[in-house]
């Protein structure tokens, strides 16, 4: 995701990392209970993992995160106006980027005199599911974050 | 450094979860939910990782398009 908010940085697409609530807290990352504590965590996702994006923070009660759907890991894509024209469940960097890549060309096609109206369409895109990557990333939170989505999801 | 308003101590709570179970964290996946596209989307305020106010419009005001990913470092 930072590569592509690089290679469409030039294109007129801003991107930002927001944070929200820990989805698997652990022994090493737990939950939040003050604000501080979450503005800490943020850095740590520039510090430690390496996030490019200008990171802003949600309130502590997630009042953004939740009004939005309250998913983990989902991704809007969001216009000058303020409206919304991609929302996914789930990010995945190549379902983004071709998303990206649709709106940014639309933008040339007015640009080109072409009229646009807006419609609705509805996909199922698909996003990698490699579970063992993923187990990997849990550790990183603690022994508590692995045993816990074991016994949640299997 | 001013931080935001102390909401609810109890949504704070619940939201905040300290482990991962489904009735825990299921309530608050609600994506069938959220804003419909093409409308005004809700704005809140946000802050930047010194902890300085600012709002999601002014961050979506900026570019012909913005690409925002929700998620945290677990």
């Amino acid at each position: 995701m930072n590569q592509i908010a690089e290679r469409w940085a030039p294109h007129g697409v801003g991107s930002i990392f927001l944070y929200t609530h820990e989805a698997h807290p652990g022994e090493y990352w737990p939950h939040h209970t003050s604000f501080d504590q979450k503005l800490q965590h943020a850095r740590a996702l520039r510090d430690v993992l390496g996030v490019t994006r200008p990171i802003l923070v949600d309130a502590l009660d997630g009042a953004c995160h939740r009004a939005y759907g309250g998913m983990p890991n989902m991704t809007w894509i969001i216009n000058q106006s303020g409206a919304p024209v991609y929302k996914s469940d789930w990010t995945d960097a190549h379902s983004v980027e071709n998303a990206i890549q649709y709106f940014v060309a639309a933008v040339d096609r007015r640009r080109a005199g072409e009229t646009l109206a807006p419609f609705n369409v509805e996909r199922l895109d698909l996003r990698n599911a490699d579970r063992e990557a993923f187990y990997k990333g849990l550790e990183r939170n603690g022994p508590k974050a692995v045993r816990e989505f074991r016994a949640a999801i299997g | 450094m001013e931080g935001p308003r102390v909401g609810d101590q109890s949504m704070i709570e619940r939201y905040n979860y300290n482990e991962f179970v489904p009735q825990k964290f299921e309530p608050w996946m609600r994506f069938e939910e959220s804003p419909p596209l093409g409308r005004p989307a809700p704005d809140f305020p946000l802050w930047d990782l010194e902890g300085r106010e600012t709002r999601f419009s002014a961050v979506w005001s900026v570019h012909t398009y913005t690409a925002v990913e929700f998620g945290s470092f677990t």
